[in-house]
């Protein structure tokens, strides 16, 4: 890798990581002088630059991190919710509450019910007991299908902004623009099934995320992304979060829970909202 | 609007599934061909091949749809933008695929039968079969299942004795009442009795279908959206 790609790639990272355009700049150009001066090549003077960029945003977080707007009205509330099949109890009595411009992460061991609890806040399942009230709109990616095979891209753009009340022009628009922040640019002529695993989360996602809903439930979204996607996955909810939605993520990787705003593990015997 | 749409991407979703086109016009082409030497026989078949292959379509596309239609309730559309506009979808696609097999028999059986009774009993057999199909995939979930139950219907309507009374209760048989009118030219109480029959066969299924599909994209009761 030359020290210009390793320098463009360190670039990237810090976008991703949220760094303000200013400051990756300046980081950019330190990194760029001191590899002038020293005249070692990139690589073994700094790592690889997701390494470096991981390092240099952890010392700057304390210091950097966005300031974050207070959070606002309740925009989901999930209460004593329970579900059983059969005999198998799959939920205890399980609370949530999500407000405008919060992020909750849903965690626990696979069978634990986290896709489950997040069918039942969409209303797609129905609980044994319980109840949830949404303010506001809500949008839904699930785990895996929600998609159709032979249609376009951008004909599922159109398809779910015909739902919002959005015309063609804009759905395609707003489609490709959030496309476009997941690093991704849909083709004109791929069909979904010709897309691969994570691709076709992206076009999920972004099918989820059309029409600004409020309420946000996301089910394991990023299966298949590779590193840089799932980074520009988790910067587009902090930008949800900062535009005011409310986000709930089900996930079972740990790595960003310190950057949520309370994460509902349902592991058994853990059934408890951390904020 | 959404209906169109829902229409629409059904549609094009079909229309890029290029085997099952061909197998689609393959249908009712062998159910012709393979009784050519009769006129009346080929064409009573042709109609039944045409119910056939649109009703399998039509309960196909439900099964795709299945999964897909929850998110698109989430997304704003209402139950009956979506069964209504696969519904228009699917007789959309069976017009289309009747045009080339009227235009056939225009041709082969030219002066032998009465053509518009022919083409009444086409759109007919179109007509039922499409909320017939979309019937099938709402009862039953799964396609295997489904496809068996239209095998079974197809089958019986095909060796049923057309003097039981029983075939009235066929969901095809209107198609076959307007096919005798239109071959053998019998009286007119052929056509009406058809004509009764497949309209009350399309409302009748189609009701079905809005009912089912009504309950399982229902908005669930504990869930209440605040008032906004």
């Amino acid at each position: 890798m030359t020290d210009e790609r390793w320098l463009h790639a360190l670039g990237q990272e810090l976008a991703r990581h949220r760094l303000t355009p200013d400051l990756t700049h300046h980081v950019v150009a330190e990194a760029a002088a001191h590899l002038r001066d020293s005249g070692q090549p990139a690589l073994r003077a700094f790592g690889t630059p997701q390494g470096y960029a991981a390092a240099v945003v952890e010392s700057l977080a304390s210091q950097h991190r966005p300031p974050r707007r207070p959070p606002g009205r309740v925009r989901l509330r999930a209460s004593q919710i329970t579900k059983r099949y059969g005999r198998r109890t799959v939920l205890g009595p399980t609370d949530l509450t999500v407000r405008a411009g919060e992020v909750a992460a849903i965690v626990g061991a696979n069978g634990c019910g986290k896709s489950t609890f997040l069918r039942i806040c969409a209303g797609l399942l129905s609980p044994d007991s319980g109840e949830v009230v949404v303010d506001g709109v809500l949008g839904y990616c699930p785990q895996n299908g929600g998609t159709y095979d032979f249609l376009l891209p951008e004909e599922h753009f159109v398809l779910v902004g015909a739902g919002r009340g959005l015309d063609r022009a804009r759905s395609r628009r707003l489609g490709r623009s959030g496309a476009a922040t997941l690093q991704w640019e849909p083709a004109r002529d791929t069909q979904a099934r010709h897309l691969s695993g994570g691709t076709r989360q992206k076009l999920n996602l972004v099918m989820a995320a059309l029409g600004d809903p409020d309420v946000l439930l996301l089910d394991e979204p990023y299966q298949g992304f590779d590193r840089g996607a799932y980074l520009d996955f988790w910067q587009h909810v902090w930008r949800w979060r900062d535009e005011g939605r409310a986000i709930v993520v089900v996930t079972h990787l740990l790595n960003q829970l310190d950057q949520v705003d309370q994460v509902l593990d349902l592991t058994p015997g853990t059934r408890e909202a951390a904020a | 609007m959404k209906l169109l749409t829902v229409a629409e991407m059904a549609l094009r979703e079909l229309s890029r599934r290029r085997g099952v086109l061909v197998l689609l016009l393959a249908l009712p082409l062998v159910c012709y061909l393979v009784r050519h030497d009769q006129v009346g026989q080929s064409i009573r078949f042709l109609l039944l091949g045409l119910a056939w292959a649109v009703s399998t379509t039509a309960l196909f596309a439900s099964g795709t749809s299945r999964h897909i239609e929850p998110r698109l309730r989430l997304s704003g559309y209402r139950s009956h933008h979506l069964y209504l506009g696969r519904l228009v979808a699917m007789w959309l696609l069976g017009l289309a695929v009747s045009t080339p097999f009227f235009a056939l028999i225009a041709v082969d059986h030219a002066g032998e039968v009465r053509l518009g009774a022919l083409a009444a009993a086409m759109v007919l057999a179109v007509t039922v079969a499409a909320p017939f199909g979309l019937l099938i995939g709402a009862v039953v979930p799964r396609e295997l299942e489904g496809a068996l139950i239209l095998l079974v219907t197809i089958s019986l309507q095909m060796m049923i004795d057309p003097a039981d009374s029983l075939t009235r209760l066929t969901p095809f048989w209107s198609s076959r009442e307007i096919g005798t009118y239109a071959i053998d030219y019998t009286g007119p109480e052929y056509l009406v009795r058809g004509l009764t029959h497949g309209i009350v066969v399309t409302l009748l299924a189609t009701a079905l279908v809005a009912v089912l599909s009504t309950i399982r994209l229902r908005t669930r009761p504990h869930l209440r959206y605040a008032p906004r």
